[in-house]
This record gives C-alpha cells, sequence and structure tokens, in this order.
C-alpha cells in the first residue's frame, strides 16, 4: 500500500521533471506522458480504493524532518473522503487531460501547459493523502503555484499575468490565516496530525475555539474563493479552458470543501453556524451576479462560486457527507460545462461572449446536448445528478436552519435562471456572428469526455450504484436527510425553482437577436447591480492604492533611511573609518615609517617600564 | 651635522664630534675604545661616507621645504635639549641611579684575577682577556659578521647587465 | 654643580641620541638619515661606558667593542645599499623614492 500510495504521488511530480528537463521544445511527447500520468493516475487510486474493504482506513506517517522537540511528519491518511476525492480528482483529471490534447492542438507552449497539469495533479494529491495539517499547508500552497502557472500560460496578455498574480496572492492571504490557524491548533493540542487531533478533540471539546476554526477555515475561504476573497475567481478564467475546469471547478477549489470535512471534528456549533452562513450568503450573491455576464467563462465561474457556497452551507449545518456529495457530483457536471464551453470556444475560434454565439446546437449537437444535461443538473432538475445533491442540501437547510434555507432557496431560483439563459444564448436562435457560423464540431478528444461527463451527470445521482468506498462517507449523511420530514414539499419547491427559471430564461433571452442584454432595457437598476459585482473589486484596489500603497511606500523611505543607510551602509562605514585609518599608515615615505616604528618601539617600552614587571 | 645643508660639511661636523666623543671616553678612563673609537668611527666609517658622498656628487638641499625643515628641526632640537637638562637636574638629584651616582676609583690589578666578574680596568690587556675568554663566542660570531657585511657589500655593487658576448 | 657626575653623561649621550633621532627624523638625505643613526649608536656607547666605569665592570666596554664591530658593518651594507638604490632612482633624496604616488 505504501508503494502504492508513494508512487501515485510522485508519478505526476516525476512527469513534470520530465517535462521541465528533456521535453521543453516537444510539446507532443510532453502531452501524452502528461495524459499516459493521468492515466496511471486513475489505476493507483482505483488500487487504493478498492485495493481494501469498506470502512479501512490506511494510516502512514514517517519522520520528515526533526528540530529539537518538534517534528513534522510526512504521511498518508486514506479514509473515506479522501477514497472519494481521490475518485473524483483522478476520474475527472485524466477525462480533462484527454480533452486537453484536443482543446491545445495548436497550442504553442504545450509542455509547459502539460508540465503545469502534472504538478497540479501532484499537489492536488498531496493534499488529498495528506494526514497532517502541516503536510496539507505544504500542498495547499503547491497547489496556488500551479494555478498561478496554469492561469498565466498565456502570459503575453496583460489580462492572464494579472489575473494569475492576482489569484496567487489572494489565496496568499486566506493561506496567511490558514497557517496562523495550524500555530494555533498545535499550540492548543500540541499535534497537528489529523488522526490524534480528531481523537483529543472528540476526548474534550472545550479544547477547540471558534477562532480556532475560523482561522483554519481562512484556507478554505481563500482557496474556495469564498467571501471576501472571491474575487480572484472570476479572473482566473483567463487560463485556459481546460485549466478553468480542471483546477477552478472540479478539483481545487474544492480541496477547501475538503480541508473542512478533514476538521471537522474541531468546528464549534459557533463556527458551523458561521460558515454555513457565509456559504449561503455567496450562494445568493453569485448567482446574483452570474445574471449579468457576458463571458461564457466567467457566468461559469460565478456559478462554480455558488455551488461552493452550497458546499459550505450543507457543511455548515452539520451534513459534511452531503458537502461531499454535491462536491462530487459538482465535479461531474460543472467540469461538462465547462469542457463543452471549451469546445464551444474551441470552434468558434477563442471567441467567448455569449452575445456572439446562437444556433450553435445545429452544428455541435453533441456538446450542446451534454451541456444541456449539464445544465439541467445544476438547476436540480429531477433525478439527475445534481438534483439528489441539491435537494439534499435543500431538505436538510430547511429542517435545521430555515434562514439558510431561504437565501439556498433564492439562490437555486437564480441558479436555474441564468444556467438557462447561457443555454439559450448560446446553442438556441440564430447564429449572430460570424465564428458562430462556421462553427463545427470538436474532434473525439473533447466530445469523448464531454459524453462520459453527460452520463455521469445523469447518473452519478445513484449513490447506489457507486462501489461502496467511494461513498462510505456520503452514506450517513445521506441516510440522515432520507429520515428527514418535508420530502414531497422540498420536491415541488425545487420544481418550481427550476421550471420557473426555465421558463422565466425562454422568455426574456430565448428569442435573443441582438448584442445587448435585454434585462438592461427591462429592468436597468437589477442589471447594473448585478454587473456590478457589489463592487468588491472596485473596493480591493481602493484599499491597495490608498491605502496600502502609501503605507508600504513610507515604510520603503524608513527602511532605506534607518536600515539601508544606517544599519548596513553606517556599519561599512565604520569599517572604512578603520580602513582609511590604516590606509594613512602606507604613504610610502621612509620618514614617517621610520617614526611610527620608534614611536611603536617607545610606546613598548614605556608598557614594559611602567607597567607590570617584577624589577 | 644634523642641521648643515651640505653633506660633505655635515660629514665634517660628524668626525668632529666623533672625535668628542672620543675624549669624553677618554675622560672616562677607557683608553682603548677611545682610539678604537677614532680608528673606527672617525677612521673608517666617516671616510666611507665621504667616499660615498664624493661617488654620488650629492648637491646641497636646497628650496624652500628645507628651509622649513630646518627651522623645525632646530626648534625640536632646542626643546629637546631644554628637557633634557631638566632630566639632569631631576636624576641629579632624586637619586634615580643608584649606585651609580659616583665614581668609584679603578683597581688596575684585580682585573684578570677575577674569573667571570670582569673588572674594570684602563689597560688593554684586561680588554683582550675579557674578550678571549668571557666573550670568546661573540667575538667569533662578530668576525662572521664582518664576512657576511663584505660579501654583502660585495654582491650589492654587482653590475647586474648582460656583458655581451 | 661642581663636579661631572655620571648623570651628566647620561643626559649628555641622551642629548646625542635625541639629535641623531630628530635628524633620522628629519633628514631627507638618506645619506644624512644613515649619519645620524651613527650618531645614534655613539650616544649608546656613551652611556654604556659611563655605567661600566660607574659600576666597574668591564662588560659594558666590551659590549661598546662589538657595538662598533657591527656599527661599521652595518655603515658598510647601508652605503651598499645606498649606491644600488641611487642607480635606479638616480637620487638619495627619499621623496624621490616613494613608490606610493599620492
Amino acid at each position: 500500500m505504501i508503494q502504492v500510495a508513494l508512487s501515485l504521488l510522485l508519478l505526476p511530480l516525476l512527469s513534470a521533471i520530465v517535462t521541465l528537463l528533456f521535453l521543453r521544445k516537444h510539446g507532443n511527447i510532453a502531452a501524452l506522458l502528461s495524459v499516459a500520468t493521468a492515466g496511471g493516475i486513475l489505476a493507483f487510486s482505483s488500487y487504493l480504493i478498492f485495493g481494501n474493504e469498506t470502512g479501512s482506513v490506511f494510516a502512514w506517517s514517517t519522520p520528515w524532518f526533526s528540530l529539537s522537540n518538534w517534528q513534522l511528519d510526512f504521511g498518508f491518511l486514506i479514509d473515506s473522503p479522501a477514497k472519494t476525492l481521490l475518485f473524483v480528482v483522478s476520474f475527472v483529471g485524466l477525462l480533462i487531460h484527454i480533452f486537453s490534447l484536443g482543446y491545445m492542438a495548436d497550442d504553442q507552449a504545450k509542455a509547459r501547459y502539460f508540465g503545469g497539469l502534472s504538478i497540479f495533479m501532484f499537489s492536488m494529491l498531496g493534499i488529498t493523502l495528506a494526514d497532517n495539517l502541516v503536510m496539507i499547508f505544504v500542498f495547499w500552497e503547491l497547489v496556488g503555484f500551479s494555478s498561478y502557472l496554469l492561469i498565466a500560460h498565456y502570459f503575453k496578455t496583460d489580462e492572464a499575468a494579472k489575473a494569475s498574480r492576482k489569484a496567487f496572492i489572494v489565496n496568499r492571504v486566506g493561506d496567511f490565516g490558514f497557517l496562523l490557524g495550524i500555530i494555533f491548533t498545535y499550540w492548543t493540542f500540541g499535534t497537528v496530525n489529523l488522526q490524534e487531533l480528531s481523537v483529543t478533540a472528540n476526548l474534550d471539546p472545550s479544547l477547540t475555539s471558534t477562532i480556532l476554526c475560523l482561522l483554519l477555515a481562512c484556507g478554505f475561504i481563500g482557496k474556495s474563493a469564498q467571501f471576501p476573497l472571491h474575487v480572484w475567481l472570476p479572473d482566473a478564467m483567463a487560463g485556459p479552458t481546460p485549466v478553468s475546469a480542471l483546477i477552478h471547478a472540479a478539483t481545487m477549489v474544492a480541496a477547501g470543501i475538503f480541508l473542512l470535512i478533514r476538521i471537522e471534528f474541531l468546528f464549534t456549533a459557533e463556527a458551523f453556524k458561521l460558515i454555513g452562513l457565509l456559504g449561503a450568503v455567496m450562494g445568493l450573491y453569485a448567482g446574483f451576479c452570474a445574471l449579468t455576464q457576458r463571458d461564457i467563462k466567467k457566468v461559469l465561474a460565478y456559478s462554480t462560486l455558488s455551488q461552493l457556497g452550497y458546499m459550505a452551507a450543507a457543511f455548515g449545518l452539520g451534513l459534511p457527507g452531503i458537502a461531499l456529495f454535491h462536491l462530487m457530483t459538482h465535479a461531474f457536471f460543472k467540469a461538462l460545462m465547462f469542457l463543452g464551453s471549451g469546445s464551444v470556444i474551441h470552434a468558434c475560434h477563442h471567441e467567448q461572449d455569449i452575445f456572439a454565439y446562437g444556433g450553435l446546437r445545429k452544428k455541435m449537437p453533441i456538446t450542446a446536448y451534454t451541456f444541456l444535461i449539464g445544465v439541467m443538473a445544476i438547476s436540480g432538475v429531477h433525478f439527475l445528478s445534481g438534483y439528489f445533491s441539491k435537494d439534499a442540501i435543500l431538505l436538510g437547510a430547511y429542517n435545521l436552519d430555515f434562514v439558510i434555507f431561504c437565501i439556498l432557496y433564492a439562490g437555486a431560483v437564480l441558479t436555474a435562471l441564468y444556467m438557462f439563459r447561457l443555454y439559450f444564448l448560446t446553442f438556441c436562435g440564430a447564429a449572430r456572428s460570424k465564428s458562430s457560423s462556421e462553427a463545427k464540431e470538436s474532434t473525439i478528444f473533447m466530445t469523448g469526455p464531454l459524453l462520459i461527463l453527460g452520463v455521469l451527470s445523469v447518473l452519478g445521482g445513484f449513490h447506489a450504484f457507486y462501489p461502496s468506498q467511494i461513498v462510505e462517507f456520503l452514506l450517513p449523511d445521506i441516510a440522515r436527510v432520507a429520515d428527514m420530514p418535508n420530502h414531497l414539499w422540498m420536491n415541488v419547491l425545487g420544481l418550481v425553482a427550476w421550471v420557473g427559471g426555465l421558463v422565466l430564461a425562454r422568455k426574456i433571452y430565448g428569442a435573443q437577436s441582438g448584442d445587448k442584454d435585454p434585462l438592461a432595457e427591462k429592468s436597468p437598476a437589477l442589471f447594473q447591480l448585478s454587473n456590478s459585482k457589489l463592487f468588491f473589486d472596485e473596493i480591493y484596489s481602493f484599499y491597495v492604492k490608498k491605502i496600502q500603497d502609501p503605507f508600504f511606500r513610507f515604510l520603503e523611505v524608513m527602511e532605506l533611511l534607518f536600515i539601508s543607510g544606517l544599519l548596513v551602509r553606517g556599519s561599512a562605514g565604520v569599517a572604512a573609518l578603520f580602513a582609511l585609518l590604516g590606509k594613512s599608515f602606507y604613504s610610502g615615505k621612509i620618514h614617517s615609517y621610520s617614526f611610527w616604528f620608534v614611536s611603536g618601539t617607545i610606546g613598548f617600552l614605556a608598557y614594559a617600564i611602567f607597567s607590570g614587571g617584577s624589577n | 651635522m644634523v642641521c648643515s645643508k651640505h653633506p660633505v660639511s655635515a660629514a665634517m661636523f660628524m668626525i668632529i664630534s666623533l672625535v668628542g666623543v672620543a675624549a669624553l671616553f677618554v675622560l672616562l678612563e677607557a683608553f682603548f675604545l677611545a682610539v678604537l673609537q677614532i680608528l673606527v668611527y672617525a677612521g673608517a666609517v666617516m671616510v666611507l661616507f665621504l667616499f660615498i658622498i664624493m661617488l654620488l656628487d650629492v648637491g646641497p638641499q636646497g628650496g624652500k621645504a628645507s628651509k622649513m625643515k630646518l627651522i623645525s628641526g632646530l626648534a625640536a632640537g632646542f626643546t629637546v635639549s631644554l628637557l633634557l637638562v631638566i632630566f639632569l637636574i631631576v636624576v641629579q638629584n632624586s637619586g634615580w641611579l643608584g649606585e651609580h651616582s659616583t665614581w668609584l676609583p679603578v683597581d688596575n690589578e684585580a682585573a684578570m684575577t677575577q674569573g667571570e666578574n670582569l673588572s674594570f680596568s684602563t689597560s688593554v690587556k684586561s680588554f683582550g682577556y675579557g674578550l678571549m675568554t668571557k666573550y670568546m663566542f661573540p667575538l667569533q660570531i662578530s668576525g662572521f659578521l664582518l664576512l657576511a657585511a663584505m660579501v654583502g657589500v660585495i654582491v650589492l655593487s654587482k653590475n647586474n647587465e648582460k656583458e655581451a658576448g | 654643580m661642581e663636579t661631572v657626575t655620571p648623570s651628566h653623561y647620561l643626559c649628555l649621550s641622551l642629548c646625542l641620541f635625541s639629535i641623531g633621532f630628530l635628524g633620522v627624523l628629519l633628514r631627507r638625505n638618506l645619506l644624512l638619515v644613515l649619519m645620524s643613526l651613527e650618531l645614534m649608536l655613539n650616544g649608546i656607547n656613551l652611556a654604556l661606558v659611563n655605567f661600566s666605569r660607574t659600576s666597574l665592570n668591564l662588560d659594558g666596554s666590551i659590549f661598546v667593542f662589538f657595538i662598533m664591530t657591527v656599527a661599521a658593518a652595518e655603515v658598510a651594507v647601508g652605503l651598499a645599499l645606498l649606491v644600488a638604490l641611487y642607480k635606479r632612482r638616480n637620487s638619495v633624496f627619499s621623496e624621490d623614492i616613494n613608490l606610493i604616488h599620492n
């Protein structure tokens, strides 16, 4: 088991290193290597998941480095949530690798892209398998780094460079809180190992505190782009579409939820409430913003934000299994929709404005219908995968916390609305621009994964179909929700939500023929509010420009004056003074030499005569 | 000597000074040393100096800088002499010298009867006696020293140009 | 003072020594520097003979003998060096043999 786990972790790292060293100019070979690695990852993960029977936990650790009284371990913890995430990451990862073969076929820097994908897989697997908080943090940072690398794939454009910087920096802010949380955890509990922490926390629940949980949740807020650190995700769409699918839909942003699940035993009741509320508000807010976006990928990005809010809300309600369930189904249909959008973008020669699309259903049928499946899944159309997880969350919210339910339900209506808006504008009606009228269906590399994900989006909700090792963590919470009352009422509400959204979308956007968003004409106030995204970006840039920058410039001047000037060059100056003093002895004049010689001798004599000496 | 302009004048003054020191040796009843002083110092060393002055044809030192040096040198010398006179008075009256404050009469006959403890005598014989017994080793060394000096001088004055052919 | 005491000779020796010392420090002509050096040695000789006489010990005088020997050898070598220097720099003045140009 150990060897398999180690090979699983190191295989993508090896592939990245080989790509970096040897395959910089051979993009095609790098691509094939990367895809093969993804296949290998799937094989190894399957072994890890199915190798032992259900319910077994594999834990192994080895000391990594030790200081005098503190030791850092490197280890694996493969328990039920890890197995679920491992399945999602490796399976969806492989499909996206295959998709990338088609999408990046005419890209110039394939080796860099596939190397970055391999590094990402390495880091993500590290987070999944890690058994202590510090190791999670290390791989957390690595994931942030690979995200930075991949967003900046088209680094020659200003937009991509700025977006990748923004992503990394905002992430870093969250990671700072995370690090503080880890230190605090170590201080309180004396260990960072997850298993030991759970034992200790269960024995003595009073040790933990809300502050501790919130600090640790800062990592989640940064990585999963929750309020207030959500500003980086829409900009991160500047990266290639498969990257958006893999990192910003299916896996990396899900790492935050996974972290929460891992440290669930530390959470106090207040912390649960706060996270739940935060998630619900995010769900509503992101849905609201997505209503007026023009870029197809940005709509999907906001949709991801919204669904992450759902997962957080589920966690906050005390249903981590449901959160993981929604993570899994979300990975399927979101990756499906992102890949579908990638197929559309590729076919329309990198045109991304949905108001420039139209009528693509006839030209790209496979893409269109799989995309439709994804849209229906996310909207909660009955008996698709999204329906099961979303319904479970709404039911849990209705029974456990009504406020959260109201917010989430409003979000669900908006979700259906904007998703169907996206579908109608992109695939229905008449072609509204030249690029969309010339589109044609993509190659099998791209449509294949779409079909597979489409099937999964349809069937993925039936947890009975899965092997038990994968859904082991989900079953207790699913059963708990199944025992709750108000099932029928919830079904009705859900039906109202998605049907209402579908009808509204059809009405407003179904007959779109021009370039302008019809919502702008119908209710400009709403449109403006939604488009502004509540001014978060503006607030942050104001803070950075007006408050942070002058302060740092002041610090810079201080540093220049005191540290560089006084301390560094001052001490150098003192040394130089001594040097000048010594230099003055080297005049070259015989007389000064003899003078100093005799002076020294006289000095010695004086010392010998007038001090010490027994005579 | 120290203040004079022309090196030859300086050498002349030096000779006079050395003869004066020799006279003082006579006063101190160290007759052998007095003669030695005349012979070696005034006779050989200063003549050598004069040879070199003539050889190198060193002119008088002129210019404003040397004038200033002269005056400052004179001033310094005067100050030092003053200090020394004061020192003389102080030393004489404080008895710092202890047993060296006065002269004692010299006993010539006792000179050669002692072993290791050489007694001061005015005769050359005791000088030779001391040199050959107590100071035999330094005598030999000084012989070697003179040999080395001779060889050194010869080497130093060798011409470094290669002869043609 | 009526008589000449050993301290007079000591003072004179000091005089000679300091005059020679000042000559070494202040003269630019290297020949004169060497001559002043000899003067210093003479001062020392005087002091030694004086102390030899007052302590009635011949050791002092014999030491003076050796000093004279060494001084002679030293003058010879010193002057040979001076001549070699003159061949290089064509001057016996100390400012002309300064390699460090300030």
